[in-house]
């Protein structure tokens, strides 16, 4: 399990996946982000630095949450995105549905302006 | 052994904290102090193992044996007896109803963990073996019999399945009109349960086809079905696949193929490879998902292969993914040999960081004679 949740603000956490969203931590991750977005959180910045293993089963997972945020107002969003996972989300086309930011910073400042005015935490 | 699950079922709360504390260093331990109360345990998650005394108050160990046996879900959870009814009778008893171990008191704690050891392994390697016999038969009904034999073409395919691998697939199907269609994907996920997706995927697609065949020019018309049907179905819900549609006219040589997400092919010849590059959004995240077909030839003495990315992420010598690059080259190199699906695999494993390869692997070449 390589990756770390940090609370940024109610509705918006950032998930620094780490060397690898694999087979092998893809249930983790999933059961983590549940477990926020039962507690009110829309938002999701995922942290890319240094990641060198993106599979399919955590590109997945990654979907998953998607589907589930998208219908009640929430984004996935993707920061600091490394090589090796830009190879794969340009072969499967999914830049067309996660905006890239070139940093945390400046993923949530986007979320937090682009949430600004809006209530949060409720669907 | 830490992630197994046991549940205690014993009304002397001595002994039931005793079970816990020794049981409970080694696995999950949940208990109950009698049947109607580890029945309830059972609903909200099937242990691995039950230990359970006999004579407790409100529903006895025979009782809740016996509800557990009838119901199909639970019917196949080990279980043992600990109890102090030493009487044969009730030993006879026990044996009849189904329980794996019959242990009397006072017992002997080292005994009864070597048994619990013993039970789950038996049971672990059971379900494993099961596994990989429903995995091996998945992949080969996943996976044609026959290729398409057309007069001034090779269509070659090859399918090397792993047991702890996803879902791959791979079909064809021939029209009235002389066209063929192609589909290769990739269920996401891996083991048993991708597997599974894919062959009720693969069905799904099947019997569009066939209902679609009449009338099959449009490959981004059938793919948006399925798109919206991977969506929409509530057994496949929150499954995402990859996938490439490809109608073939040999009279033509013209193919025109529609790509959600999936390795994109590759089109060789004597000059070089290059990438078949459009693709759309992979399938099953956005129901409005707009596909579009391409049309290209394929050029005499060239090939067209198609793959699964147990190519692309295989690791190469230096540590790196070979990547679209790497199996393009491997490609090009095998264009003029006499099998060239072998010869690109065997290049791709000289070159591999280990002898083997590491995920599923399914090649589809199509090549035209010069």
């Amino acid at each position: 399990m390589s990756f770390t949740i940090q609370k940024t603000s109610p509705a918006t956490v950032v998930v620094r996946i780490g060397k690898a969203l694999d087979f092998r931590n893809a249930a983790d991750f999933k059961a983590s982000c549940q477990e926020h977005t039962r507690a009110g959180v829309r938002h999701f910045v995922l942290d890319f630095t240094g990641t060198g293993i993106l599979d399919s089963t955590g590109l997945g997972v990654i979907f998953s949450l998607y589907r589930q945020l998208t219908p009640i107002g929430g984004q996935v969003v993707f920061a600091s995105v490394s090589r090796p996972v830009q190879v794969v989300v340009q072969l499967t086309r999914t830049y067309k549905v996660f905006r890239q930011f070139p940093t945390v910073e400046a993923a949530f400042e986007n979320l937090e302006r682009s949430s600004a005015g809006r209530p949060t935490g409720t669907a | 052994m830490h992630n197994h699950s046991i549940l205690i079922v014993e009304d002397n709360q001595t002994l039931r904290r005793l079970l816990e504390y020794r049981i409970g260093k080694l696995y999950n331990v949940r208990t109950a102090e009698h049947g109607e109360a580890a029945l309830k345990l059972v609903d909200e998650g099937i242990p691995d193992l039950i230990i359970s005394d006999i004579m407790m108050p409100r529903m006895d160990g025979f009782a809740l044996l016996a509800v557990l046996r009838k119901n199909a879900s639970t019917a196949t959870i080990p279980f043992i007896f600990l109890t102090a009814k030493t009487d044969d009778p009730s030993r006879a008893k026990g044996f009849d109803t189904g329980v794996d171990d019959y242990i009397t008191k006072p017992f002997d704690i080292d005994y009864v963990l070597a048994r619990v050891e013993q039970i789950i392994k038996r049971s672990c390697a059971y379900q494993t073996k099961l596994s990989a016999r429903i995995g091996r038969d998945f992949s080969d009904r996943l996976m044609p019999k026959t290729m398409p034999e057309v007069d001034g073409y090779r269509a070659l395919f090859f399918s090397q399945p792993r047991e702890d691998g996803g879902g791959d697939l791979f079909d064809w199907a021939q029209a009235g009109d002389g066209s063929y269609l192609f589909t290769l994907g990739d269920i996401m996920g891996k083991g048993l349960q991708a597997k599974f997706y894919a062959f009720s995927f693969l069905s799904y697609i099947r019997s569009t086809i066939h209902a679609m065949l009449g009338n099959m020019s449009s490959p981004a018309a059938l793919m948006s079905h399925v798109n919206r049907m991977l969506i929409q179905d509530k057994v496949l819900e929150e499954t995402f696949a990859s996938l490439l549609l490809m109608r073939w006219e040999p009279d033509k040589h013209r193919i025109t193929y529609v790509n959600a997400g999936h390795c994109r092919p590759i089109l060789i010849g004597p000059g070089g490879a290059g990438i078949v590059e459009y693709s759309d959004l992979i399938l099953g995240l956005d129901a409005s998902t707009e596909f579009t077909d391409k049309t290209f030839t394929i050029p005499p003495s060239h090939a067209l292969m198609c793959y699964t990315d147990g190519l692309n992420e295989q690791v190469a010598l230096n540590g790196e993914q070979f990547g679209e690059v790497g199996v393009a080259l491997s490609a090009s190199e095998a264009l003029a040999a006499e099998q060239p699906v072998k010869t690109m695999l065997e290049t791709m494993l000289s070159r591999s960081a280990e002898a083997m390869f590491a995920d599923d692997v399914l090649v589809f070449w199509l090549q035209r004679n010069a």
